[in-house]
């Protein structure tokens, strides 16, 4: 489920190309679609299921997320309003409950993206990494807005979803610069600002996000460019609040070439693909959430304004998850 | 014999280095010096010192023109031109033997060059090390083996190098010799730059005031390791040191076809996204510790002095013209 080809499919994905999975493409659910696909799934086996096999659907969701997916705070957000609402009042209200999670997501990916967009002027060059969701209706608000921009994408390895966002932007009509994940820092001097999306923003303003994502904001750095951050709060990592480390998941050989190019290579050939790297607060100048945009070390005197306290008042996930595994007997 | 009294032999290694059936820094510079030493040996013009020098200056001449961007050509040229002025022959026998002298010293000390660098490379690596290098070289991968010899390396971490893979050369080249190697995509440099000792990168031209050309990707590594306080060593032979640098000639960067990074068909698909390809990239002196040639280790601010040392005379005929306008022909005198 998490790793097929998905809902939001564009035209390349439907004609992979031999040489290009060759080459480790392949397609992923973003942090924010995995969060749509969640929901939507939970929704029907609500609506299939009854209490006791809705409650272990649900776990093995959750186990499903922690051993494949373990840095995505959107997805383990969801997860803990939707087992809390459970336990509470059982699976009738779930469909609901989801439908809600849903829309408002949605409107918040749109007010993030309303937000940054006001931080772009008509003729910046832009760098953007990877193919977030979030970034793409950035790209597409700042269409409606009719603010015309470059972009340099990086075809971001591994998985190349790079070629994804390029065609994307494409698409839109903006003109885009595809390049290989080393030639960031060579091209930073051509750019104006730099925008990526997010996977988990961690509770010290740290942002994990698509591997490569660090190097692009260091390379920013160092040519005074600008980083701009899109991230729903549904991304902050509550867990890691009381210190709980955001485990980030790697990948081997199989995530950069196919079977055929393997045996081509010493049967000891070994190599550690990281999906994803954490980008620290200070490369990073701004993160544009639905509440507006806040500096990365500000974003827990956002979260106690919208909570009412710091830390916020949530239940952990495990623990969640155990009352789950005791009220139906799991 | 040619109608200008060039041997065909001489001829004939220009036109291999023309069409790049000789290829690789230092195999045209051992070639370049070779033609210049079969030149001198098979001279038949008038024996005497002044024609010659200006016979070994035209064929100097031919010689650079076959790569003019190249950077081991000239200095190899350079090399064996400088010595036969700073020998300042009387006969015409010693000027001959300056020539075929220095043109076999240029090609030993070639040769030992990788032997050298890699030697007093490893002597820099310290115990339990883990090392990363970028795209392949085969001088970086001579001292990373050295140094695995001397029992000093834990790990290597060698990136894919994109968009040709020269980092599987690399890591086949490395497990060969029994050298534990991790492939990382070139996107994974940060996020393992903090288990790292060392990094030691290959390159392809050193400017004169030691900014270090190479594939690229390579500034964006030495970026990464300077964050992390990791030390940056570049290993090359002198005669990768551009003399024309030093009057300002910006090294051209070649952008290469967009095909190696997306298949023909991806990019007729996608008409209007540009694929830039720039094969090279510059990382400044600023972010690399040491260049390691054959000659010592030395900071890369002190390039100049390699030059110098290596091409003296020559460098202020460059400082006149740059290669386009010298003729060596009219110098040799």
């Amino acid at each position: 489920m998490y790793n097929k080809a998905l809902v939001l499919t564009l035209s390349s994905v439907r004609s992979l190309e031999k040489e290009l999975i060759r080459h480790g493409f392949r397609t992923r659910y973003t942090g924010s679609e995995l969060v749509f696909a969640t929901l939507e799934a939970l929704k029907e086996y609500s609506l299939s299921s009854d209490e006791k096999n809705f409650a272990k659907r649900l776990l093995a969701t959750y186990e499903r997320i922690v051993s494949e997916r373990p840095a995505s705070a959107g997805v383990l957000n969801i997860l803990r309003t939707v087992i809390e609402s459970f336990l509470r009042s059982g699976s009738q209200t779930i469909p609901s409950v989801i439908m809600d999670l849903k829309s408002s997501y949605e409107k918040a990916l749109w007010t993030v993206a309303d937000v940054a967009c006001k931080r772009v002027s008509n003729g910046d060059v832009l760098m953007t990494n990877s193919n977030s969701l979030a970034v793409r209706r950035f790209f597409a608000r700042l269409k409606e807005e009719n603010i015309e921009v470059e972009v340099y994408v990086p075809e971001s390895r591994p998985g190349l979803e790079g070629l994804l966002l390029a065609e994307y932007l494409e698409r839109l009509g903006f003109s885009v610069n595809l390049i290989v994940d080393s030639a960031m820092r060579y091209f930073m001097k051509n750019v104006d600002k730099v925008f990526m999306g997010t996977e988990a923003v961690a509770a010290n303003g740290a942002v994990v996000s698509k591997a490569g994502s660090s190097l692009m904001a260091l390379a920013a750095k160092e040519a005074r460019v600008r980083v701009y951050v899109l991230a729903s709060l549904l991304k902050f990592s509550f867990e890691s609040v009381y210190g709980e480390m955001i485990k980030l998941p790697e990948g081997g050989w199989e995530l950069l070439m196919d079977a055929e190019t393997r045996n081509t290579l010493p049967e000891n050939y070994f190599a550690r693909a990281p999906i994803y790297d954490v980008t620290p607060p200070d490369y990073i100048d701004a993160i544009a959430t639905e509440y507006g945009i806040f500096s990365p070390q500000a974003i827990p005197i956002l979260l106690r304004e919208i909570y009412g306290s710091y830390p916020p008042s949530i239940i952990p996930l495990p623990k969640l998850v155990k009352q789950l595994e005791e009220a139906y007997r799991l | 014999m040619t109608e200008q009294g060039v041997p065909l032999k001489v001829i004939e290694i220009a036109e291999g280095i023309k069409t790049m059936r000789i290829r690789g820094a230092g195999r045209i510079a051992r070639a370049a010096a070779e033609a210049l030493k079969i030149a001198a040996l098979e001279y038949g013009g008038v024996k005497e010192v002044s024609p010659f020098k200006k016979y070994v200056g035209k064929v100097a001449d031919l010689l650079i023109a076959t790569r003019p961007t190249a950077v081991s050509l000239p200095n190899a040229v350079m090399y064996v031109l400088a010595s036969l002025h700073r020998a300042n022959p009387r006969t015409f026998e010693d000027a001959v033997n300056a020539v075929v002298f220095s043109a076999e010293k240029f090609i030993n000390e070639s040769i030992n060059a990788v032997k050298i660098i890699a030697e007093t490379a490893a002597k820099r690596i310290r115990e339990n090390s883990t090392i990363l290098t970028h795209c392949h070289s085969s001088v970086a991968i001579s001292a990373i083996i050295e140094a695995y010899k001397l029992g000093r390396l834990v790990k290597v971490y060698s990136t894919e190098t994109r968009p040709i893979f020269q980092g599987r050369i690399t890591a086949k080249q490395l497990l060969e010799n029994g050298v534990p190697v991790v492939q990382i995509p070139d996107s994974a440099v940060r996020y393992v730059m903090h288990e790292v000792d060392h990094v030691i990168i290959g390159a392809d031209t050193v400017a004169s005031n030691g900014a270090v050309v190479n594939k690229i990707g390579t500034s964006q590594v030495a970026l990464a390791a300077k964050e992390a306080r990791v030390r940056v060593y570049v290993v090359a032979e002198t005669y990768k040191f551009s003399p024309t640098t030093l009057i300002g000639e910006p090294v051209p960067i070649e952008f290469r076809d967009p095909a190696e990074i997306v298949p023909e068909s991806w990019l007729r698909n996608h008409p209007r996204v540009k694929v830039l390809n720039p094969s090279f990239d510059v990382t400044p002196p600023e972010h690399i510790d040491a260049i390691i040639t054959e000659i010592g280790v030395i900071p890369p601010q002190a390039a100049i002095l390699v030059l110098m040392e290596r091409l003296g005379w020559a460098l202020d005929k460059i400082k006149q013209g740059g290669f386009a306008k010298i003729k060596f022909e009219d110098f040799t005198e």
